[in-house]
């Protein structure tokens, strides 16, 4: 953190920060670089993130791109913005490819991790972050009752079964190489459903499970799988219906008295993938300033 | 894609939307002159794309500025003055509450534009616009003139005096608003206000935030077609003498906004004939009592006293520049001022401030220097590390003295807040909004004390920049001010009863 310090130095500020004029709510990259250390064993990784063109997803990318590694930005619709951050990445000092998949598709995950591996020879890792169109609005969300199976069962064929897809893609390459990172971006309303979206959360509980089960087969073969639950994100497209008052209500409850920006994800995502993590795996790692703690 | 309004003047082709700055009465033509754009991101939802606006400005030559005083002069008496308050405050009310729908289109454009022509923080702008918005409903319109008039019908007719007789109040035919663009919106407060009795409008908007008025004006004359001549928003070069003298000449009143050196200049300009209200610059501070530092107490102390510095990043005259926190609370003042430093970077965080000229952020590095070198005595600066970001400067004494703004603030502990307060009394012409976060029994003699400094507000830490409907603007009143009163005195009365030929004469 860098406030609280006494102030000793002046004039160390040659320049202000150049905002570039409505980017203000874009996140910010902070190379890692320029701060003088570099998370190990990511530099040349080949890493494939889903749901890349904006929102965590964006911030996850380019923060790998930042650290060296070659990053493939998937996205669903949105050409322009993939191949912006593609663009933003190689100017971070890491490369990349945009690739165009629907991941609730079966084929068409196959598909896109063949071109990954076809572009950049291998895949080291994975960061299943991309969601369904789905809407974190409080004052519109479906109480129980009014939540029936199709809707619950519409997420979970797009989060879990996502993942499901992507397992048995990657699964052939990285037993072949006796190594991999798969990442799950999750919630951390699976442990305290502080806005009850039941249809989202329970979708996110099933990834969960599923990637406890998966770490436990895919360990020997040196691939480890974990999750990352944020907290209430912004800014994000998902996000931006959850207005002032619970948006208030969870900085209220969180110990660092703020919400999460997806740069706070990337940084455990990044950790998770570096070589620190390499006897981690089965855990899901709360970024949402000590919202929940449990073990 | 965005949907084109086209009545109201947006001109969409090809992704590019063209946006007249002003409004003027049906019959006054300005020219279209130089064009502004700016390219508006795409939202990132909904498949919009990116969208060059181009802001146009006209050309005001003298001979249409006379023409349009002339004009609204004339559409005012015709128009607006006839009407009765209850259908003005009718007509607001109907223009607010179009922009209290999320959905409306040009709050949409609103929120999406001010961010990029003002810099500030697009969440910040969002929420504010509608928080400021709400303060023009009709319930808090009535507030309005409730709180100026004893008895508002005053405005409508002669009503029966206090003193006997009967008064009247009439507003200008020509009201003048030379506007600040510090807070957005804030413009809005100004023309409702001139709205409120009946006044012929001319609003010149700030350059730095040229669009709120225009788009807000729109509105009102989408709504009343028929009041619409009595109201324009026009963008002139200020100071353009040649320009604003016939239309000064025709102006009953001139409310102006802004620096004491740009309200002083507009003052020497308008003639003696008109009524002249200035709101130039002013200084605001909060008062933190050992109460609000219970250990229950303090985090949200701490979290509405930032929202009050960061928001508009301070630009705001009801923004506190200075802090006194009182020694004895759990928390101690020192620490307070650190927690003060992280919640401002966590704000920095969620609301990142915007661009500031480099002689703005010179400003800060020399504050933080003056400070940080200064040798008095447990005095302590905490910074943004890499920019300019914030600044909390920690006095262990009661001292009184403004900053740089843009995030800048002064802490200083006391032991007692009620007469530390003392130190802000060598500003007093200045004294505005204190915020206050102290137990009930304190608080009227914390009144009484401010309300001698000079002071003419006091609200919640938290609330500080959210001035209540009917807050008398610098401790004046905001709609008795711009009025002119007319008596029947009691003598008229009672000689016009006499002049009844069918009257008894009593012989007195």
């Amino acid at each position: 953190m860098s406030n609280g310090t006494v102030h000793d130095k002046m004039a160390h500020e040659a320049t202000e920060m150049a905002h570039e004029p409505g980017m203000a709510h874009e996140p910010t990259v902070q190379s890692a670089t320029s701060q003088g250390f570099m998370a190990p064993g990511l530099r040349g990784k080949v890493v494939l993130v889903t749901g890349a063109s904006r929102g965590i997803g964006r911030a996850v990318a380019l923060a790998f791109a930042a650290h060296g590694a070659f990053v493939a930005v998937n996205y669903l619709s949105r050409a322009d913005l993939a191949a912006a951050v593609v663009d933003e990445a190689r100017r971070l000092g890491g490369d990349g490819m945009a690739v165009q998949a629907d991941v609730r598709q079966r084929h068409a995950v196959a598909r896109m991790v063949a071109e990954v591996v076809a572009a950049a020879g291998r895949i080291d890792v994975v960061v299943n972050n991309a969601l369904t169109n789905y809407r974190f609005d409080p004052k519109q969300r479906q109480l129980a009752w009014e939540t029936g199976w199709p809707q619950v069962e519409a997420q979970v064929a797009a989060s879990l079964g996502a993942v499901v897809h992507m397992a048995e893609a990657v699964l052939p390459y990285m037993q072949a190489q006796a190594s991999g990172r798969i990442i799950h971006i999750v919630s951390n309303l699976v442990d305290f459903p502080l806005v009850p979206y039941h249809d989202y959360t329970a979708a996110k509980a099933a990834v969960v499970g599923y990637s406890r089960s998966l770490a436990a087969e895919v360990g020997r073969f040196g691939i480890t799988v974990n999750c990352v639950a944020p907290g209430l994100t912004v800014p994000t497209d998902a996000s931006r219906p959850t207005k002032e008052d619970v948006r208030e209500q969870v900085i209220r409850l969180t110990p660092m008295g703020r919400l999460v920006t997806p740069d706070d994800v990337a940084g455990a995502v990044l950790f998770l993938a570096s070589d620190w993590a390499r006897m981690v795996t089965g855990q899901c790692l709360r970024v949402d300033g000590g919202l929940v703690m449990r073990d | 894609m965005f949907v084109a309004e086209g009545r109201a003047g947006w001109l969409a082709a090809e992704g590019v939307i063209r946006l007249p700055l002003w409004v003027v009465p049906p019959g006054v033509d300005l020219t279209p002159g130089r064009t502004v754009a700016v390219s508006l991101p795409g939202s990132g939802a909904g498949g919009d794309a990116p969208v060059r606006v181009e802001l146009v400005y006209p050309e005001v030559t003298p001979a249409a500025m006379a023409g349009l005083a002339a004009a609204v002069r004339k559409a005012c008496a015709a128009s607006l003055a006839r009407l009765k308050t209850a259908e003005v405050v009718d007509w607001i009310d109907a223009a607010v509450a179009r922009w209290l729908d999320p959905d409306y289109l040009p709050r949409q454009w609103a929120e999406r534009l001010l961010p990029l022509l003002t810099g500030y923080d697009a969440e910040t702008v969002r929420l504010e616009l509608k928080r400021l918005l709400r303060t023009f409903r009709r319930k808090e319109l009535w507030r309005f003139l409730d709180a100026d008039f004893a008895n508002p019908d005053v405005l409508d007719a002669f009503r029966p005096g206090p003193a006997g007789g009967w008064v009247r109040a009439l507003g200008p035919r020509l009201l003048v608003h030379y506007l600040s663009g510090n807070v957005p919106g804030l413009s809005v407060w100004s023309l409702v206000m001139g709205l409120l009795v009946k006044a012929g409008t001319i609003a010149k908007p700030a350059s730095g935030e040229p669009l709120m008025a225009v788009l807000f004006a729109r509105t009102l004359a989408d709504i009343r077609p028929d009041l619409a001549g009595a109201l324009a928003v026009v963008p002139w070069r200020g100071g353009d003498e040649a320009v604003e003298a016939p239309l000064l000449a025709q102006a009953d009143a001139v409310v102006a906004y802004g620096s004491d050196q740009a309200v002083a200049a507009i003052a020497r300009r308008v003639p003696p004939h008109a009524r002249f209200l200035r709101y130039g610059h002013r200084i605001s501070f909060a008062v933190i009592g050992r109460e609000a530092l219970a250990p229950d107490r303090y985090a949200d102390t701490c979290h509405r006293l930032a929202d009050d510095i960061c928001v508009y990043d301070q630009q705001s005259c009801m923004s506190p520049q200075v802090v006194f926190v009182e020694r004895g609370g759990a928390v101690a003042p020192a620490a307070f001022a650190a927690l003060l430093a992280a919640e401002m970077e966590r704000y920095q965080v969620r609301r990142p401030r915007g661009p500031v000229a480099a002689e703005e952020a010179l400003a800060i590095q020399s504050f933080r220097g003056a400070f940080a070198f200064s040798g008095a005595e447990g005095t302590r600066v905490f910074a943004s590390t890499d920019d300019t970001a914030w600044t909390v400067v920690y006095h262990e004494e009661p001292g009184f003295a403004p900053t740089p703004l843009n995030r800048s603030v002064h802490v200083h502990a006391c032991d007692d807040v009620v007469t530390a307060v003392e130190a802000a009394a060598p500003y007093r012409p200045y004294l505005q909004s204190v915020g206050v976060a102290i137990h009930p029994a304190r608080l009227f003699p914390l009144a009484e004390r401010l309300a001698e400094l000079g002071v003419s507000r006091i609200a919640a830490v938290g609330e500080m920049t959210r001035a209540m409907a009917g807050w008398h603007h610098d401790g004046r009143p905001n709609l008795a001010d711009l009025v002119r009163f007319v008596d029947i005195e009691p003598s008229a009365e009672r000689w016009a009863e006499r002049l009844d030929a069918d009257v008894e004469w009593d012989g007195a």
